[in-house]
């Protein structure tokens, strides 16, 4: 069991981003989950901050680019410096590599030939003539670290890193190595996510072959960030959810105590806010347990439950969960999590991120992304957000509303 | 809690196991040679590390593999062979390794538990499979992949590439590990950073035993191909086409292999009289943030992460006798490193030994880290520093006590490895002498 040890410093989100379904901005994903509201799709072009970003694409993989997109977005929202970044920690779940297909399908028409009628492919072909066909940079296309190091170029993140790959709970672990970083005294600011891209069509045709596609995933990409922080770092003058003001909230909070079953959403018009941090009446969000668990030689239920078990040893119970945000990919993995909210926090509303698509390795993040847009804009205080995979590994974090920053 | 090394497992172009490693480096020899593995005669790169072994077959791989149940050995190699991912060589490397380390530390059911964190390489693209569904829609028409037809169950052998945890979940399956999994695609610094988590995890409590290390083999049309069209391999086409350090180098040598390690808590090892080979004192990751193609030429970011470990090691610079450098051969690599071995270790470096291994084995990829900190238990195990095969002529730019193509007599109590990612991901991790 890998699971955060006791935590030496507490730690808080100071920001996020999202690229998803639902659009470039992550705020008011959890309400248009809950309320099934419209889902304008991945926007095509997301500019990124770097000027360099049109050849920059060419370069990358979807992943690299939709990562590069949300990290830049990011950063404009939490403000850091050069300086800040430099030192900055940046863990990311990222997926399956993906070259060009323009490249590959080059690559392929100078390598494969005609074999007495049947085709093949040729080494020699290939050695000859196909690689003179394809973009000198193909090896980073494919390349799974790129996911995160275009972005780390772009915006200048120098700390601690890793690159996790995820088919179910590395994304998980990429936010267990980000909040250790941080609370450890490692580094003093992380981000930790995840990005992928299951629209690539060898991605898609394996999918498709797995069995995943006829059993209703349905194939989508994104990306999620959250900046974290040593607590300390907040300063309550200045740190609020950008355009979610106390008023506004005030009345989400009458609406709560008036109706306790339901959770309502404050405002999600907020204009991008350069705070330091994301709070609520003077209090933090904090991350407070994350933990994940291996599926080997025991059914899903029982990971699940281990993982969450784990995440929570150290917080409050899990009979006070306000929501679970369900972030599996597949129909077991979401059934498995139903059935643990329902079984073992009956009062926590459930938000599914399933509506998002199957965004893989950004999947996890995105209902980390949906839990902190519940804790930030409605009266929800603790919410767990479980992450389970085809492969039979599960995830679970824990973000809660804290003390004064 | 201190991390320690209780079992090593190594596959490299010496061949399978940690002796044929240690041995080809304390004899000062090198392994490069032509590729056998594929033909490779119309690609600019035509020699390599390649580990001895053409073909990877399961009665090859089962043989390799002692000290585990052959009933799960032979059952895990029966499905890889079945879904045809043998083809993907750092598979069965991982197997090797990861099978030799848990025999050498004389694990069992007690540590079954152990969490696996492993770095691995890019999935392998099995062009050949791509033939089938490679057609035109109409006569005489360009050629298009058919996606249609991939989907298709009349063409279900089409796989187009390897899974790239399917190395982890195999050597999980191997050894029957119910602890999680952490596959770490860092590039070429993913071995050290796979190895560091280990550590961090035992250090940290969160672990006990972690089985971790790397696999890699860019040996196939598609990763050698990459490499070539990037103008990373040395344009020659000879033994000593990788020359670390050296005034004449030109340019990398791709290598493949994999190694393994059972990292525990010290006192936990104690208790069970495990053998410990080495001790995890520091490490430390940054990233440059420079470019795509080129590392920082100042090694600023690269001397960050060595000062990280030092500080985690809680180690002055003076401590360190050995430096096991990332040492690619290529023009860009080698005057970066050697600025930030001098950032970090000041009027000391005159007095630290470098060497790198690359010019031996090839540059392992992923799993360079790995198999290069294996390699550095030379330095414990027999009193001898691992040399720098074809390094002749010290390139002022990298004014560093390289050690030339002979090993070197010598007693360290703390070494450092180096290892340095495509994309400006860097690691650095100190080992110090068991006591």
């Amino acid at each position: 069991m890998t699971a955060t040890p006791p935590v030496q410093r507490s730690v808080a989100i100071a920001g996020a981003s999202a690229i998803s379904r639902y659009g470039a901005t992550w705020r008011g994903l959890a309400r248009a989950l809950s309320d099934g509201g419209s889902f304008p799709g991945v926007p095509a072009e997301t500019p990124l901050a770097n000027p360099k970003a049109r050849n920059a694409r060419k370069m990358m993989s979807r992943g690299a680019y939709l990562a590069a997109a949300a990290l830049a977005e990011l950063m404009r929202e939490v403000g850091w410096s050069a300086a800040q970044r430099e030192g900055a920690g940046y863990y990311l779940g990222v997926g399956a590599s993906g070259g060009s297909l323009d490249d590959v399908t080059a690559l392929l028409d100078a390598s494969i030939v005609d074999n007495h009628g049947t085709r093949e492919f040729s080494t020699v072909a290939f050695g000859e003539h196909g690689l003179a066909a394809c973009n000198p940079l193909l090896a980073f296309q494919l390349m799974n670290n790129f996911t995160l190091a275009h972005g780390a170029i772009f915006e200048g993140l120098g700390g601690p890193n890793g690159a996790l790959f995820s088919r179910g709970s590395g994304t998980t672990a990429a936010l267990i190595e980000a909040v250790h970083a941080i609370a450890s005294g490692d580094c003093e600011r992380a981000i930790a996510g995840g990005a992928d891209s299951a629209t690539h069509p060898v991605t898609a045709a394996e999918l498709a072959r797995e069995g995943f596609t006829a059993h209703g995933l349905e194939v989508a990409e994104g990306a999620g960030l959250l900046a974290l922080v040593e607590v300390a770092q907040l300063r309550p003058s200045t740190a609020r959810l950008g355009g979610n003001d106390a008023a506004n909230l005030g009345s989400v909070e009458a609406a709560h105590r008036s109706s306790p079953d339901v959770i309502q959403l404050g405002s999600v018009d907020a204009a991008p806010s350069a705070s330091l941090g994301v709070e609520v009446h003077a209090q933090p969000i904090l991350v407070t347990g994350c933990a994940i668990a291996c599926g080997r030689g025991r059914d899903l239920g029982a990971t699940i439950a281990d993982a969450i078990a784990r995440a929570t040893e150290a917080a409050a119970a899990v009979a006070e969960l306000d929501v679970v945000v369900i972030a599996g990919w597949g129909p077991p993995a979401v059934d498995a999590s139903r059935t643990w909210a329902r079984t073992h926090a009956p009062r926590a509303r459930i938000v599914d991120v399933a509506a998002l698509g199957a965004t893989l390795a950004a999947g996890p993040a995105l209902g980390w992304i949906a839990a902190l847009d519940l804790l930030a804009a409605s009266a929800a205080r603790r919410v767990l957000v479980i992450d389970a995979g085809v492969d039979g590994d599960a995830g679970a974090a824990l973000f809660e509303r804290g003390g004064a920053a | 809690m201190t991390a320690v090394i209780t079992g090593v497992g190594a596959v490299s172009a010496f061949g399978v196991g940690m002796p044929a490693l240690l041995g080809g480096l304390a004899e000062g020899r090198a392994a490069i040679g032509p590729i056998q593995s594929f033909d490779a005669r119309t690609f600019p790169t035509r020699v390599a590390g390649e580990v001895p072994v053409a073909t990877i077959t399961p009665a090859w791989l089962a043989q390799g593999i002692a000290g585990v149940d052959p009933a799960t050995r032979d059952a895990t190699i029966r499905l890889l062979a079945e879904a045809h991912t043998l083809r993907d060589r750092k598979i069965g490397f991982a197997l090797l390794a990861a099978a030799e380390a848990w025999r050498g530390a004389h694990c069992g059911d007690a540590e079954r538990d152990a969490s696996l964190s492993i770095a691995l390489g890019l999935e392998q693209a099995f062009l050949d499979d791509f033939g089938p569904i490679f057609t035109s829609p109409d006569a005489g028409g360009p050629r298009e992949i058919r996606w249609d037809a991939a989907r298709d169950s009349a063409v279900a052998e089409v796989r187009f590439r390897s899974r790239i945890d399917l190395a982890a979940r195999a050597v999980g399956d191997l050894l029957a590990l119910r602890g999680p999994t952490i596959v770490n695609v860092s590039a070429c610094a993913a071995g050290s950073l796979a190895i560091a988590h280990a550590a961090s995890l035992v250090e940290r409590g969160a672990a006990s035993v972690v089985l971790c290390g790397a696999a890699d083999s860019m040996i196939n049309p598609l990763g050698l191909g990459g490499m070539c069209r990037l103008g990373a391999p040395s344009p020659r086409n000879e033994v000593d086409a990788c020359r670390p350090f050296d005034k004449r180098r030109d340019g990398l040598v791709i290598g493949e292999g994999a190694a393994m390690f059972v990292v525990e808590d010290e006192a936990r090892a104690r208790a069970r009289g495990a053998r410990i080979h080495a001790r995890i004192l520091g490490w430390g990751s940054t990233q440059d943030a420079y470019r795509v193609t080129a590392p920082r030429p100042d090694g600023s970011a690269a001397r960050r992460a060595m000062e990280r470990a030092l500080a985690r090691a809680r180690l002055a610079p003076e401590a360190i006798g050995y430096i096991n450098a990332h040492g690619t051969g290529t023009p860009l690599n080698d005057p970066a490193e050697a600025n930030a071995i001098r950032g970090a270790f000041g009027a000391d470096t005159d007095r630290i030994a470098v060497s790198s291994i690359k010019g031996a084995v090839g540059h392992l990829m992923a799993a360079a880290g790995a198999l290069e900190l294996a390699a550095s238990l030379l330095a414990f195990e027999r009193d001898v520093l691992p040399g720098t095969a074809h390094h002749r002529d010290l390139d002022p730019e990298c004014p560093l006590d390289v050690i030339g193509p002979t090993p070197r007599p010598a007693r360290v109590d703390a070494l450092m490895s180096n290892s340095f990612g495509f994309g400006g991901q860097n690691a650095a991790i100190i080992l110090g002498r068991a006591t």
